[in-house]
């Protein structure tokens, strides 16, 4: 447990194989670098332990069992690509539950996940949202230059983040 | 006639997944209605030059919806180009697998995406006409639900180990044995998996009497039905013949899945990116099928377990036997095959073999071209390889379960807009309908990437001259 006795998880998602749609990915390796955990280039296992304080999970896209997991923490921060319909090359943003329908897809967002936290478990983790700017998604497991600088400036945030909580 | 043109498009990061365009006459009835499908196939090419071993890890990236069944379809393909059939104790393990992949994906569907049309109605508000809403509504079914697909994916994890990706079903075989304490586990859910699929076939079947007179416009055509069977035309979702009947009901193919170009074509049109699959001896649109569900169910006369047998029994009488034609009877087959799944987990886990530890065909006879087949949770989900003599991949064709319905989801968004629009005013529950005929297929359109943000409807309203008059959102930020 850190200082604080948070319990914080990292919830990144996103296809690696779509360049840039993977970028959460790198930003967890870029977090765990920094706690010396080394992930692999491409993820395996779904949760990583950071420090009694952090945990990691990846996944492909969220669901609704992610719900329970997310529950079970003090603060979530999800970590995604976005395209340019957001104006921020880096964005931030705090979160609150809000259940947003897909009509044609199995597309869940973080503040449904919250949603399915709130209604199912009675839980409701402070949340925030930390995306990047992707540009390529082709069929490749590299990220474009313009996110591949990105994704190291995310990893700062959130580091710095994690340690004004601890604080 | 003049028309102006509707258009439902829910807004993604990668040029949309589909969207529904209604187009109008001048006197407000509709004229004609589509679903455009953008779904990328460049998953195909991504794989050329790969390793076939690699294929069952590598294509469940497709989606992080039903991965399951690309992993198993993978292997069996590649079971074909190694020419290495896996031994019985494997061949149970990969539809154990299956199992728990058809529970969790029907489960999810009804439940979750289907539910709230139906328990709270069409015409509900979107704000409250979800799955939140339902939980609202009725908690412990809610809780229950959840716990269904838990279920499903708990064996899958199981089997798989706790990866981003399963590692378990190989050319040949599966790579991990089942522990007795595992097939223990596994069994002390199976009761109240059991109970909760029970609950929603009584959810279901409460709804459709109360509803019969929407059941019976909406969406209801003809159509061929496509779906696995074994002998004696048992339902049957992992490893068996595909089986083709008319809308009458007569067979018209019973054929080895691996031979499906002999069968099976695929047709073009210029407003979707999805081709569309169809009985090639028939021609399009005359030989185009339903999968998934109500395709299997139809081409199905008897289930293997008792209760989805006689479950199958009840289904089969709503139309005298003849096929159910039905759009919205898609979510009492899809119980029907969760029940089926649940009962199957029971008689594989009772299976002497299931504990074996002969998992692995190492002993080849490289063919070097292989098809995979299964009846992934949405349809028939065909993989076909080929790889030069070294094992790698020259080129890869891949028919996913959504593509066979395209035809299917887009007749069905026309017959609803015909039915239910009417006049200049678009009403919220009109909307709800056209989505729901879309969502009774559950369709999986290109899962492989996701986006920030919402995915809201967007309609357009324009006019014979290309002028946009009104535009219509909802779910928008």
């Amino acid at each position: 447990m850190g200082v604080s006795g948070m319990k914080i998880l990292l919830f990144g998602y996103g296809n690696i194989d779509r360049q840039d749609d993977g970028v959460a990915w790198h930003i967890l390796r870029g977090v765990a670098e920094h706690y010396q955990v080394m992930l692999p280039t491409v993820p395996e296992e779904t949760n990583c332990v950071l420090s009694p304080a952090i945990t990691t999970t990846f996944a492909l896209q969220l669901t609704p069992e992610s719900a329970e997991w997310v529950a079970e923490f003090d603060e979530v921060i999800f970590i995604d690509a976005h395209t340019g319909s957001v104006a921020d090359l880096l964005h931030v943003e705090e979160l609150n539950a809000n259940f947003q329908t897909s009509p044609f897809t199995h597309h869940l967002t973080p503040q449904s996940c919250l949603a399915l936290a709130g209604s199912l478990y009675e839980k409701a983790p402070k949340a925030r949202l930390i995306s990047v700017r992707g540009y390529e998604f082709g069929f490749a497991q590299s990220l474009s230059e313009q996110t591949e600088e990105l994704a190291r400036q995310a990893a700062r945030v959130i580091i710095a983040s994690i340690d004004q909580a601890g604080d | 006639m003049a028309t102006q043109k509707i258009t439902i498009e829910p807004v993604t990061r990668i040029e949309g997944h589909a969207k529904v365009t209604i187009h109008m006459k001048e006197d407000g009835t509709v004229d004609h209605a589509y679903l455009h499908v953008n779904e990328f196939r460049g998953f195909e090419k991504f794989c050329e030059g790969r390793m076939v071993f690699e294929m069952p890890n590598i294509t469940p990236r497709i989606c992080g919806i039903c991965p399951v069944s690309h992993h198993l379809a993978a292997a069996k393909a590649g079971d074909e180009v190694y020419g290495a059939p896996p031994p019985r104790p494997a061949r149970l393990l990969r539809e154990l697998m299956h199992m728990g992949q058809v529970i969790q994906s029907h489960g999810m569907h009804f439940f979750e995406l289907a539910g709230p049309d139906l328990l709270l109605g069409f015409d509900a508000d979107p704000a409250i006409r979800n799955v939140v809403g339902l939980i609202q509504a009725n908690p412990d079914l809610a809780l229950k639900a959840v716990n269904l697909r838990k279920y499903g994916q708990e064996i899958i994890h199981i089997l798989g180990g706790r990866r981003i990706h399963p590692v378990f079903a190989v050319p040949g075989g599966v790579n991990k044995a089942l522990m007795p304490e595992e097939r223990d586990l596994i069994l002390s859910g199976y009761h109240k998996a059991l109970d909760t699929v029970k609950v929603g076939i009584q959810i279901m079947k409460g709804w459709a009497e109360a509803n019969q007179e929407d059941i019976n416009k909406f969406a209801v055509f003809p159509s061929g039905y496509l779906g696995m069977v074994k002998p004696g035309n048992t339902l049957e979702l992992y490893d068996g013949d595909i089986r083709l009947i008319d809308s009458d009901g007569k067979q018209m193919e019973l054929f080895d899945g691996r031979t499906y170009l002999d069968y099976i074509a695929e047709h073009v049109e210029d407003w979707s990116y999805l081709k569309f699959p169809y009985y090639k001896k028939m021609g399009f649109p005359q030989g185009v099928y339903r999968v998934g569900p109500l395709g299997r169910l139809n081409a199905s006369d008897r289930m293997a377990t008792p209760m989805a047998d006689a479950e199958l029994k009840t289904f089969k009488a709503i139309n005298s036997g003849k096929p159910v034609e039905n759009t919205l009877y898609y979510h009492y087959a899809r119980l029907i095959e969760a029940l089926y799944a649940v009962e199957n987990v029971a008689v594989l886990l009772d299976d002497p073999d299931v504990l074996s530890t002969d998992l692995l065909n190492t002993r080849h006879d490289y063919k070097g071209e292989g098809v995979g087949v299964i009846e992934a949770p949405r349809g028939t989900l065909w993989h076909h390889y080929f790889a030069n003599e070294n094992g790698q991949l020259e080129r890869v064709n891949l028919i996913v379960a959504t593509g066979n319905n395209n035809w299917a989801m887009s007749k069905a968004v026309d017959s609803v807009a015909k039915t239910y629009i009417n006049g200049q005013v678009i009403r919220e529950g009109l909307l709800n309908r056209v989505e729901a005929a879309v969502r009774a297929y559950d369709p999986c359109l290109s899962c492989s990437t996701h986006a920030v943000g919402q995915m809201p409807i967007v309609i357009e309203m324009v006019d014979s001259q290309g002028s946009l008059t009104r535009t219509i959102s909802r779910g928008a930020d």
